[in-house]
């Protein structure tokens, strides 16, 4: 500290929006009222939305299942939200706010390397399809860019009566001709995506 | 309107000097010198892993069957690619600069050197303990820039919250007559992200759809309050110093400052158009992202202003560059956002790569490049080491080139996948509609991963590498301790 810094430190400004508590003050209550506004509240009102009639919260193995979406990070491939656009009717039904109430942590998602899946138990209610597209997707779809999932399964020379077996193409199976078994994780996955359901709006329902 | 200097201003010393203005040396205390260079090399360290991460990430599109195990799996290492960047890279070295920022301009060594140890310390622990648990398939949710599960984001609000109050004491404690415009968009930057971080967390109005309003909310905050305004803040350090001129306006400064803080929290939703979320909630987010050009137009252009007619500087240095890519694509990326926001336009753009071509133009272009700018502006004016002028043109043109040629390619994917849907074509022609375009991101991935490996060599030089006192620098005359 020189001479110059005693020509200033005798001379801070400390009032208005030169005191630095101003500014911490100022910020803190201008954001912490947005926050309020845009993200409490809206938060609150849309977290008590009814269900839609017919939509039930999730099996115990389904519960599960969703558990392996989330950790496995699907949502960042596949949406699920229809909207109430013409490219989107593919999917199902434009989504409502009532299809959501059982949906926590939400899966929205705003990417679709891959295609929307709310209406996917619907679409495609095969489990053999599931269990080989998991396996390997280009198996049953040439062009997918979709990762396999070989953990979710384990090979077995000899499978249990009670195993899942997955049959693959035979230039998709295991070398040794070992069987392709799913694990649990795999069969609450697809129990996960054949719940994947929307229930119709029908009379009495949420689109009225 | 323009502020000349005051007599005293944190810019006048500089003005007699006629050798270059970087070849000026900081009076820094060495422990200072020892917090920036720790929070550079750290950050330094996230931004080569998660880019490494990123690569990967982009060879696995033409490559699906390449590194199929679950720990290299896409949709482990993804939330990993954008939390690091984020949490590790651009928070721990815009922190930082800021923190140095904050020092310079109130004349005064960073206060609570303790508290900015903590903050380094907690920004580092959450993103080793993110990474690991999001690898193992654990995590809150795919919310983005939230994935990691409550107690590491608890950490991580913690090392913000440490961060600042070092900052803010720092400004509290200063010797310089007013507050720096700098300061106050960084000390807003660790208020506003503490009190998001806390939102986010608390789980009461989180369900179902009250989770999507909240999500909306908190990535966009996430990135605009957060980083935009620490990048700001340094910016308008960093350029006047640079330049050796005052800044255009200090009234564009205030004026970004407070419409950024009042717009920004408004957008969110524009993240989920079309969805059930209530229609004029979507419609507010859309016409408050029409507002933001007033800040993004007013910080910009207040920063082209400050440059103009000083060209044949920023020619002659190495970190001003940056500073302008930086702010070009701040304008370009942001302006692009609030088209990008209309719904005729995110009907088709909406759920396509478009938007990861988006946020790599602002979070990469804006974000990384500012940061960039800012330690090549600052870390030698410290340690007194500077890199060579090859290594930094290198890294400017690979990474110039490579962010622009991945924002052009997923700006083309995007387009054609929203086209595809729209003509009503199987997915498929979606998927392979953008192929071509993915394998073009691969390539300007690798450009930017080079060019990452050639900054990670720079910051070596500027902070481990062996002294340059040899005449080489100028001493600036110690006259006064500040700034």
């Amino acid at each position: 500290m020189g001479a110059a810094a005693g020509e200033t430190s005798g001379a801070v400004n400390r009032s208005g929006m030169n005191n630095v508590w101003s500014i911490v003050l100022a910020s803190a209550i201008v954001y912490g009222a947005l926050t309020v506004f845009m993200a409490v509240i809206p938060g609150t009102v849309l977290s008590r939305t009814k269900p839609t009639p017919g939509t039930h919260p999730l099996t115990a193995q389904e519960s599960r299942g969703r558990d392996v979406y989330v950790g496995e990070g699907c949502a960042y491939c596949h949406s699920q939200v229809v909207r109430p656009l013409r490219q989107d009717l593919v999917f199902g039904r434009p989504s409502v706010a009532g299809d959501y109430a059982y949906s926590t942590p939400e899966l929205l998602s705003d990417h679709r390397n891959g295609p929307d899946l709310t209406n996917i138990g619907t679409r495609q209610p095969s489990a053999t399809w599931q269990y080989i597209h998991l396996w390997n997707p280009r198996a049953v779809v040439a062009g997918s860019i979709m990762p396999r999932y070989p953990w979710l399964f384990e090979l077995k020379s000899k499978s249990a009566p009670n195993d899942v077996v997955v049959t693959v193409p035979p230039s998709y199976a295991p070398s040794n001709g070992a069987a392709i078994v799913a694990t649990d994780d795999a069969r609450a996955l697809v129990a996960y995506l054949k719940a994947l359901k929307q229930v119709p709006l029908g009379k009495g329902g949420a689109g009225k | 309107m323009r502020i000349e200097p005051r007599p005293h201003g944190p810019f006048r010393t500089r003005r007699r000097v006629s050798v270059s203005v970087e070849l000026l040396r900081d009076n820094v205390e060495p422990e200072d010198i020892a917090l920036l260079s720790s929070f550079t090399l750290t950050a330094t360290f996230w931004l080569l892993f998660a880019t490494a991460v990123g690569l990967l990430l982009s060879f696995k599109f033409p490559y699906p069957d390449w590194a199929a195990s679950p720990y290299l799996s896409f949709g482990r290492l993804r939330a990993i690619h954008t939390n690091d960047t984020f949490y590790g890279w651009a928070s721990i070295a815009l922190t930082g600069a800021a923190l140095y920022v904050g020092s310079r301009t109130s004349g005064i060594p960073i206060a609570g050197k303790r508290l900015a140890w903590l903050g380094l310390i907690g920004f580092n622990l959450a993103a080793v303990l993110g990474t690991i648990t999001l690898d193992l398939g654990i995590n809150y949710g795919d919310q983005e820039y939230r994935e990691w599960v409550w107690w590491i984001r608890l950490i991580l609000v913690a090392a913000i919250a440490l961060s600042g109050a070092a900052l803010v004491k720092t400004v509290a404690e200063r010797v310089e007559r007013d507050i720096y415009i700098s300061n106050w968009y960084t000390i807003g930057g660790f208020v506003f992200t503490i009190i998001l971080s806390v939102a986010a967390l608390l789980p009461q109005y989180q369900f179902g759809l009250g989770q999507v309003a909240v999500q909306g909310f908190f990535m966009h905050n996430a990135v605009g309050m957060w980083f935009t305004f620490l990048a700001l803040g340094v910016t308008y350090y960093a350029l006047p110093k640079l330049l050796n001129r005052p800044i255009y306006s200090y009234a564009l400064g205030v004026l970004g400052f407070w419409t950024n803080l009042v717009f920004y929290p408004i957008i969110g939703a524009h993240h989920f158009e079309f969805t059930p979320l209530p229609w004029w909630f979507q419609t507010l987010a859309i016409v408050f992202s029409v507002g933001m050009l007033v800040p993004v137009w007013a910080g910009s252009g207040n920063f082209f202003l400050t440059m103009r007619g000083h060209w044949e500087t920023i020619r002659r240095s190495y970190a001003l560059p940056f500073i302008v890519v930086g702010v070009a694509y701040y304008f370009l990326g942001s302006t692009q956002g609030t088209i990008e926001a209309f719904r005729s336009l995110q009907s088709i753009w909406h759920f396509t790569n478009f938007t990861i071509g988006h946020s790599h133009a602002t979070m990469y272009g804006f974000i990384t490049f500012i940061a960039w700018g800012a330690i090549y502006a600052l870390l030698p004016r410290a340690t007194g080491k500077q890199p060579s002028a090859l290594a930094t043109g290198l890294h400017f043109w690979l990474a110039t080139i490579g962010v622009t040629a991945y924002v052009l390619a997923l700006s083309v994917a995007g387009t054609l996948q929203g086209l595809t849907w729209a003509a009503g074509d199987p997915f498929i022609s979606s998927v392979d509609a953008a192929d071509p375009y993915w394998v073009a991101r691969a390539i300007a991935g690798t450009m930017m991963f080079l060019a990452h490996i050639i900054f990670a060599y720079n910051v070596f030089v500027m902070t481990l590498g062996p002294s340059q006192e040899s005449g080489k620098w100028v001493r600036q005359p110690a006259k006064r301790a500040a700034p």
